[in-house]
């Protein structure tokens, strides 16, 4: 009998600390994959009840260089083209430009293909099990947040190569708020077609900051971000389509991106208003004339959070 | 009576002098003397001692007509006009060049604004946009309003501002996640290297 339970009690023990080993090794073998296969797939990423389908391919040259094209396959052209670390952003609102970044900005997160101890602070990794996705079998990986303020993503792994065969955003409930599935996944020795036409492609100029460019100091401040957010870009700018002159901040936890603005307003009160784009929510309010938003990934809880806890920097740094 | 007369001036033109009496009455009878004048003017023509006479009537006209069409407020743009304006911005841009960075993708994202808006206007329908009611914390966007209200225009005006600005923040969200490579890169210079074999 005591055999019994301290068997029971071992495993209770273990199979925790399994699953979180599984889990990192699954997810070590997702970044891997995406960073050095050469794949040609296509997803649809599937919210408010409309479906996106994408077109991505990746691959690796002679040279050992990555090159990765991601196209929206309905309405206006929208690419995004990558030749190792220049990325060009291809949209029908602007003028093609190109930018220095190892990622491209697009539906699957940019840690995918980079280092997941990143979120070790904010996650917990659990594997949670095998199933048939995508005609394959795959391990199911769920990427929690350790505290309430932040959604779930749950990913399907390839058992086989380790890529991703789907991705979902649900909250603490287990609402299912986003979701990115893939329909085709082709792995080959060599690189797509379309790559090697893409090596030969001259991308278009690259903007660039000087080196001695630095971030405004801004005059309003967030004081309170749920743990593990750290800022990754300050400015001042307009608005693309307001043209309002706003206070610009964007927090990340290496996962979720959190952009936070503050513009003076014609209206000196206004209540809380959101928006939910699939996971994204989109946060407003109006407060002794000075109006805050909160863009992302996050509950709205956290949104309002956060957009109450904007308040004037007290003693600027510097 | 009116064909007698003609038939008068007619005779006169011909040379047949009828008397002076009848002369007089047809040159004092304006109808009469501009039968004249024309049996006179088609006497030339025939006769091919027209010359300037045709300009006389004609050019008339045509001045009247040029004097009566509408005057078009569209001049063309000079040549020379447009390209001291290029001139200029360059002049403005080249001492800059590449440093005002934050501006200049400012800039680039203005230039979308127009056809921006319209596309997403008929591009996401509102209901696309749900909103999930919460307790307590937050006043959700109702997609649903109360037509009773006499006010109901400045409502949907108010609720078509709101989505506007949502729609606003949506996009410009997602613009600087992309711009974010900007600050973000060259702080890691060791990584970039590695990753440009070349």
């Amino acid at each position: 009998m005591k055999l019994i339970i301290s068997f029971l009690v071992a495993v209770g023990i273990s199979l925790p600390l399994w699953a979180e080993e599984q889990a990192q090794l699954s997810l070590n073998a997702l970044s891997h994959s995406i960073k050095t296969l050469n794949f040609s797939t296509s997803f649809v990423v599937v919210k408010n009840n409309e479906a996106e389908p994408y077109h991505w391919f990746h691959g690796v040259n002679e040279e050992g260089e990555e090159l990765e094209i991601l196209s929206l396959l309905n309405g206006a052209r929208r690419d995004i083209l990558r030749k190792g670390n220049i990325v060009s952003y291809i949209e029908p609102e602007l003028p093609p430009y190109s930018i220095f970044s190892n990622d491209i900005k697009g539906p699957i997160p940019s840690i995918f293909a980079q280092d997941f101890t990143l979120l070790e602070s904010s996650y917990d990794f659990i594997s949670v099990g095998r199933s048939r996705v995508l005609g394959r079998t795959a391990q199911l990986v769920r990427i929690v947040s350790k505290d309430a303020h932040r959604y779930g993503h749950w990913v399907w792994l390839d058992q086989e190569t380790g890529l991703l065969l789907k991705l979902v955003i649900a909250n603490r409930a287990g609402q299912l708020l986003e979701q990115v599935q893939f329909t085709h996944l082709d792995i080959s020795d060599v690189p797509a077609d379309s790559l090697v036409q893409l090596q030969d492609t001259e991308l278009p100029k690259v903007l660039e900051v000087p080196d001695d460019y630095e971030q405004p100091t801004l005059s309003w401040q967030v004081k309170w971000l749920p743990q593990g957010f750290e800022s990754i870009s300050t400015n001042r700018h307009r608005i693309t389509l307001t043209k309002q002159p706003v206070e610009f901040m964007m927090f990340s936890d290496g996962l979720v991106d959190i952009s936070v603005y503050v513009s003076p307003s014609n209206v000196r009160q206004r209540a809380v208003e959101f928006l939910m784009d699939g996971a994204t929510v989109a946060l407003n309010q109006v407060n002794n004339g000075f109006e805050v938003s909160v863009v992302g990934k996050i509950p709205s809880q956290t949104a309002k959070a956060i957009a109450d806890s904007v308040a004037l920097m007290t003693n600027p740094p510097k | 009576m009116s064909e007698s007369k003609f038939e008068t001036v007619s005779s006169l033109v011909d040379g047949y002098k009828i008397n002076d009496e009848a002369f007089e009455q047809t040159m004092n009878d304006g109808e009469m003397s501009e039968a004249w004048n024309n049996y006179q003017l088609i006497g030339d023509v025939l006769r091919d001692e027209v010359k300037g006479l045709i300009t006389d009537d004609i050019s008339n006209q045509i001045a009247q007509a040029i004097a009566d069409e509408p005057t078009v407020l569209a001049p063309k743009p000079s040549e020379s006009f447009s390209q001291a304006v290029k001139a200029k911005v360059v002049k403005f841009a080249k001492p800059f060049g590449q440093m005002a960075i934050a501006a200049s993708a400012a800039g680039l994202m203005v230039i979308g604004v127009q056809q921006n808006v319209a596309q997403n206007e008929t591009f996401i329908p509102n209901q696309v946009l749900k909103t999930t009611p919460l307790g307590g914390i937050a006043e959700p966007v109702s997609l649903n309003f109360q037509s009773q209200n006499s006010d109901r225009n400045a409502q949907e005006k108010a609720f078509a501002e709101q989505q506007r600005r949502f729609q606003a923040l949506l996009h410009d969200h997602e613009q600087q996640i992309k711009l974010t490579a900007l600050v973000n890169t060259p702080k890691q210079p060791e990584k970039k290297a590695e990753e440009t074999p070349k």
